[in-house]
């Protein structure tokens, strides 16, 4: 078997032994039971009336989304942060890495290990909250395969960059410093949002530089703007230009050129991982 | 022989029969091509040295004992001969292909000193993986693993969580890591640190059983009993270099004491005698620092003076006491 397959298939071992993948179910069957209630007082009040409903369930849907995108990325980095200098710490991968493997096949084996299971949590839990959603509302955002998409692609982009730390700083001082990132990318978008919405050039340039060093807010965005009806979408850019403040709400899709950009990244960041842990001294 | 510093210590290892130089420089992996060779080996880490030019080699089929105190670069010797640590300076080839070389690891068992495997897998599932890594025949897994338990006394808890093994234990397993695939290297790095008596004689009786089938073994360890007890050579490092390598003769045989019960000569018979530094140690009489060969003229010289000979007990040095002389001379 390769090197690759057997790591990757340890890994997800590792993730289904200690619980993390039964302590994901566990909480989130709880989330989406609880949003399926909201959803259904929402969508069953007479107090508002259809118009309103219509634009308040593709907005709490997007809040709801956003609280399992910050579960994709805190797994992510919670996964990624012991990966390689944990392993290191503790002298589990000593012995691993004196078997004839190279070290790049390690390493690529836990990416894609725990890329696996952000892949998994991604499907079923976009899955399950739009299924929930449609069935006690009957609204359906008009891309959810996109969406989990782009959700999948914002935790592998976090859990690729905490790799790479993980590759030389302690497992704490990595998932200190990937959670304090993935926040600040967030604020950044928040920032540009703002410059945008009151045309303050300097803070929109914030946030356009943010979404390039980091592209997680960047993803969030594409992912926020599958859920969004395209009349809902019509509705907000017709308001007065504050609602593009709103940090959650996306008035376009991403664009090809950002897309790329976010693929090299990728690839650049993984390299960089690579390389850094070819040259640690273990 | 009299046991040579560092600067000669290679000369000591082509006397007492290992490999050449003049063969390990083919750089090809011959079956004469020695299991572990370093020339001037250095480590430096950001402005500590560790290794200071390190120069040994072990022959295939041969237990060699690596022995220093804490701190004199053992482990970093250890990690260099894997690849796990770049050299800064110097040679290290290990059974005929630069040390770290990937397709050559495919031959080593290798203990680590901070030996701690998955906790969340069994026993077996633990060499499964290391099988799996070696790329060994999946066929010959199930038995091979059986066996390699079985051999360390852990044959009842193939099927147990490794988190749920004692550090003996969890000390036995790795062995059986290392020992997975019959390498022909096998580096073992303080192997018996967590074994009680019993886990420690086991684990020479597999020392020897792995030189029996013509493996090297490379013993790491600061317990010199376990040295003397399995190492066919051995080689002391202090402060990251080579101050004595040799079998354990030639560092133990250079200098030994005899203790003698003689009758009918005065106290002070001994004072012109020469040959070995006296001491008066209550009935009995010391000779220091006696050459083995001149135990026969020690005695023959009493008699000629009319001494009356109860008992000649000849003592060896421990490689304890030589061990701590090597290491307190400057």
């Amino acid at each position: 078997m390769n090197p690759i397959i057997t790591i990757a298939l340890l890994t997800l071992r590792e993730a289904v032994r200690r619980r993390l993948v039964a302590a994901c179910a566990a909480i989130t069957i709880g989330l989406v039971g609880l949003s399926a209630w909201g959803f259904d007082r929402l969508s069953h009040n007479h107090s508002i009336t259809s118009g309103e409903v219509s634009v308040a369930i593709p907005q709490a849907l997007i809040l709801f989304m956003f609280m399992f995108s910050f579960v994709v990325a805190l797994s992510a980095s919670a996964m990624a942060s012991p990966a390689i200098s944990g392993e290191v710490e503790s002298g589990v991968l000593q012995a691993i890495v004196a078997r004839p493997i190279r070290r790049s096949e390690l390493l690529l084996g836990k990416w894609l290990g725990l890329a696996t299971v952000l892949l998994a949590y991604s499907a079923v839990v976009s899955g399950l909250e739009v299924g929930v959603v449609d069935w006690v509302s009957g609204f359906v955002p008009p891309n959810p395969l996109v969406f989990a998409a782009f959700l999948f692609a914002e935790g592998v982009i976090l859990l690729t960059l905490t790799l790479l730390l993980s590759t030389r700083l302690s497992a704490i001082a990595t998932g200190v410093v990937a959670i304090a990132m993935f926040g600040a990318a967030w604020l950044g978008g928040v920032v540009g949002s703002l410059g945008a919405a009151f045309n303050i050039a300097s803070l929109r340039t914030i946030g356009q530089v943010a979404r390039y060093l980091l592209p997680t807010d960047g993803l969030w965005h594409g992912a926020i703007y599958y859920l969004e009806p395209h009349s809902f979408v019509a509705e907000r850019l017709s308001e007065a230009s504050q609602s593009s403040a709103n940090p959650f709400f996306a008035q376009a899709p991403p664009t090809w050129t950002y897309l790329v950009w976010v693929g090299v990244w990728f690839l650049v960041v993984l390299a960089a991982g690579l390389v850094s842990f070819e040259r640690r001294e273990l | 022989m009299s046991l040579s510093r560092s600067a000669d210590s290679i000369g000591i290892d082509r006397e007492a029969g290992s490999p050449a130089p003049a063969i390990v420089e083919s750089k090809t992996d011959s079956p004469v091509s020695p299991a572990v060779y370093t020339n001037e080996l250095r480590k430096d880490f950001r402005g500590t040295t560790a290794l200071r030019g390190l120069s040994m080699s072990v022959g295939r089929g041969e237990v060699f004992g690596f022995l220093g105190p804490n701190g004199a670069g053992k482990t970093t010797a250890v990690k260099l001969l894997l690849g796990l640590v770049r050299p800064s300076g110097g040679e290290a080839m290990v059974l005929g292909a630069p040390a770290g070389d990937r397709e050559t690891r495919r031959r080593i068992g290798y203990l680590p000193e901070l030996f701690r495997f998955q906790s969340w897998l069994t026993a077996t599932e633990v060499l499964a993986l290391h099988w799996r890594l070696l790329q060994l025949p999946k066929a010959a897994m199930r038995s091979a693993i059986a066996d390699s338990l079985r051999t360390v006394g852990l044959g009842e808890r193939s099927g147990d969580k490794v988190g749920t093994f004692s550090k003996g234990m969890q000390q036995r397993l790795g062995l059986a890591v290392a020992l997975l695939g019959e390498p022909e290297l096998v580096i073992l790095d303080e192997p018996t640190s967590a074994l009680d008596p019993v886990g420690r004689h086991d684990v020479r009786a597999i020392i020897r059983s792995v030189r029996d089938r013509g493996a090297a073994v490379f013993l790491n360890t600061h317990l010199l009993e376990e040295a003397e007890h399995v190492c066919d050579r051995v080689c002391v490092i202090d402060r990251g270099r080579s101050i004595a390598t040799g079998t354990l003769a030639d560092l133990l045989g250079g200098t030994s004491s005899v203790r003698l019960k003689v009758a009918g000569l005065e106290v002070g018979w001994w004072t012109d005698l020469g040959l070995a530094h006296f001491v008066l140690d209550g009935d009995w009489l010391l000779a220091e620092r006696i050459q083995p060969g001149q135990i026969p003229e020690l005695v023959a010289a009493i008699v000629a003076r009319g001494g009356l000979i109860d008992a000649v007990i000849p003592e060896h040095q421990t490689l304890e006491e030589r061990f701590l002389e090597l290491l307190a001379e400057p």
